[in-house]
């Protein structure tokens, strides 16, 4: 099938100094990378998870995809065309296409605003208003298993969930093909997250929308999405069929990470990878394996240059100099 | 079993606000044993921070021991002046808290901080300083001596979660409270954090409080565990009894919801219909009776029961009595 959002060699560089600073400093090369060249596909009606610790560039790009970031290399397809690149108002017909869920649900909400009016801005911004606002708000609440009196609340009136409904609510809007949902399920309590999940869940059944879900709850991942990428300072180091890369899994990282997401099992044999150290900072890129400075079975070659590409199977990619052994069965 | 270090008796709590009497702690009863990790799990709003609030006497100042008491190494903590209490706080009981990035002064380096809180020791600076750097050195902070002249901002979120576990144990506490230390970090650091808490219990032999809603962080550190719910502590166990003979409904609940628990992928994940019912005006009967699948009627209008399911373990829930 087409995909429907494809990203090609994404690159993402910050500047660090000013041009002058940079001139007198010498420094030919100012700038740090955040993004280092990712590729992935998402197809209609697909969920797709970006999974990595703090700082390894997940929201980065999820902001490429909405041209919040400048691009720096690579193409970023939506319905075959590119996003790279488009001006501002050519970008905006595209954002009616592509929602955002934030991370933080009471945050993204404004305090001073009814949820009928946090509702409403999408229209608004979009010049699609509706002719009856109050109907369609009513219908985006009742999308979110939401009563619609609670159109007549304040954000500090609800809970955390009921905010993080709003959220999808919002995000639902102006009928997206795609939602981008960043840390859909941080700080809520297991019961609640299940909901939101079958939530997102259900709206994917019923209007056929397409996910990108940004988390580092592996957890999660593993039930709701079709394919995942494993992340580590700007670059995908594991990606492919959610199945095949928790079962199959060839990169020392993601080891380590899906060991990190033990059952709570009080007598369970913990086979913990343990990974010391915490992810380097941008600035400090090692050279070489980004990872060799953690890697438990680091050798001398991780450390001078980058491993290539190898293809596991279809779709399944990691980048490793001695990636683990492929179990039996 | 030896005194606990902490025994908390019937306690309740209440929370004084202009709707009315939140009811926010119910007959708790709570032992910590000394040098044994005690987990308390539960969801927001279920009362965990309050209950802490009231052990280390840090209330919010609407806030009322309704009944019950707190025996902190066999001392009531009610009837002790501010005085006494202050060298109790940080010395026989310290904490850590859940945010490392606000737990520590940005303006004052490490090593000063951690030479204050030695203040009670009649030793010289120097040797607070080395008491310091050894701590650091124990929690994994490579090349402590010269880090105890960084700020804050110098370490990394991981660093500075380990830097306020040091700065708990350096006075050699009875107690260590923790709370929801690891939500802060990512997974990896989160597994360092708990290795390096429960080598560290394992030496200083102190009793740890430890709360978290993170079920597989209890599940590898704690000895004893209670669960929670809207302001009661509706079961409590060893460790195993918790996780593998799990008695009352809401934790069978609670373990079944965990994603992680669940072997087959699944689109639709289990979740515990309704909310939380008002402190305010509680429900007649269980607490729990509205969300629970195998409600009776018994359940909605009788307080249930504290049903012994084990030693030291026990429920409180009609539906387990034989």
């Amino acid at each position: 099938m087409e995909p429907l959002l494809e990203v090609a060699h994404l690159r993402v560089r910050f500047k660090t100094k000013s041009a002058v600073k940079a001139l007198i400093e010498k420094d030919k090369d100012p700038y740090i990378d955040g993004v280092m060249g990712v590729s992935f596909a998402i197809e209609p009606g697909r969920t797709y998870g970006l999974v990595g610790e703090s700082g390894s560039g997940k929201t980065t790009v999820a902001r490429a995809i909405m041209g919040l970031v400048p691009v720096h290399s690579g193409t970023i397809r939506f319905n075959g065309e590119n996003l790279v690149g488009l001006s501002r108002d050519r970008i905006k017909p595209f954002r009616r296409d592509i929602a955002l869920m934030f991370q933080d649900p009471a945050g993204s909400l404004s305090p001073r605003l009814k949820i009928r009016s946090i509702l409403a801005e999408p229209f608004r911004i979009h010049g699609m208003m509706p002719e009856n606002l109050s109907v369609e708000v009513a219908r985006l609440l009742k999308m979110v298993n939401l009563s619609p009196s609670m159109g007549d609340l304040y954000p500090h009136q609800l809970s955390g969930g009921q905010a993080r409904r709003v959220g999808v609510a919002r995000a639902l809007a102006l009928s997206p093909k795609l939602i981008i949902a960043d840390e859909p399920t941080a700080g809520l309590d297991v019961s609640v997250q299940g909901e939101i999940l079958n939530l997102m869940a259900q709206l994917q059944n019923d209007m056929g929308l397409s996910f990108l879900i940004i988390t580092h709850n592996l957890a999660v991942v593993r039930h709701v999405s079709d394919h995942v990428a494993i992340m580590y300072l700007g670059r995908f180091l594991e990606q492919g069929p959610t199945q095949t890369v928790f079962h199959h899994m060839r990169h020392p990282y993601t080891q380590a990470l899906l060991s990190a997401h033990a059952s709570p099992d009080p007598d369970a044999v913990h086979h913990r990878i343990s990974i010391s150290g915490e992810i380097p900072g941008l600035v400090s890129r090692p050279q070489g394996c980004e990872f060799h400075t953690r890697c438990p079975g680091v050798r001398e070659k991780c450390r001078r240059q980058f491993p290539p590409r190898e293809d596991a199977g279809k779709d399944h990619r990691y980048y490793c100099h001695y990636p683990l052994s492929v179990p039996e069965n | 079993m030896a005194e606990p270090v902490l025994d908390i008796r019937n306690l309740s709590v209440n929370y004084l606000t202009p709707r009315g009497t939140v009811k926010a702690l119910r007959r708790i009863n709570l032992q910590v044993p000394s040098a044994k990790v005690v987990g308390l799990v539960g969801e927001s709003g279920c009362g965990k921070s309050t209950l802490i609030s009231a052990v280390i006497r840090l209330m919010a100042e609407n806030a009322r021991v309704a009944a019950g008491e707190i025996r902190f190494t066999g001392k009531d903590m009610q009837q002790l002046s501010s005085r006494d209490l202050r060298a109790i706080r940080g010395r026989d009981m310290s904490m850590v808290f859940q945010d490392p990035m606000t737990a520590l002064n940005p303006v004052f380096t490490v090593g000063r901080q951690m030479k204050d809180i030695q203040y009670r020791d009649a030793v010289s600076g120097k040797e607070k300083l080395k008491r310091a750097s050894d701590m650091l050195s124990l929690v994994g902070i490579p090349d402590a001596v010269s880090r105890l002249d960084n700020y804050p901002h110098h370490f990394s979120g991981g660093m500075r979660q380990r830097i306020t576990i040091a700065m708990a144990l350096l006075v050699q506490p009875k107690l260590l409270i923790a709370d929801e230390p690891t939500t802060a970090l990512d997974a990896t650091l989160e597994v360092q954090i708990i290795r390096l808490l429960k080598d560290l219990q394992a030496d200083f032999q102190c009793a740890i409080l430890f709360i978290s809603h993170h079920l597989n962080v209890i599940a590898e550190l704690c000895d004893f565990v209670g669960v929670m719910y809207a302001g009661e502590l509706v079961e409590k166990g060893s460790v195993r009894d918790i996780f593998h003979r799990p008695g009352h409904p809401y934790t069978r609940a609670l373990l079944e919801c965990d994603p992680s628990v669940i072997a087959e992928p699944t689109r639709f994940l289990p979740t515990i219909p309704g909310e939380i019912p008002s402190l305010i005006d509680l429900p007649e009967g269980c607490i729990f009776h509205d969300r629970c699948p195998g409600a009776a009627q018994v359940c909605k209008n009788t307080p249930p029961p504290e049903v012994s399911l084990a030693e030291h373990h026990t429920a409180a829930c009609h539906c387990l009595e034989v």
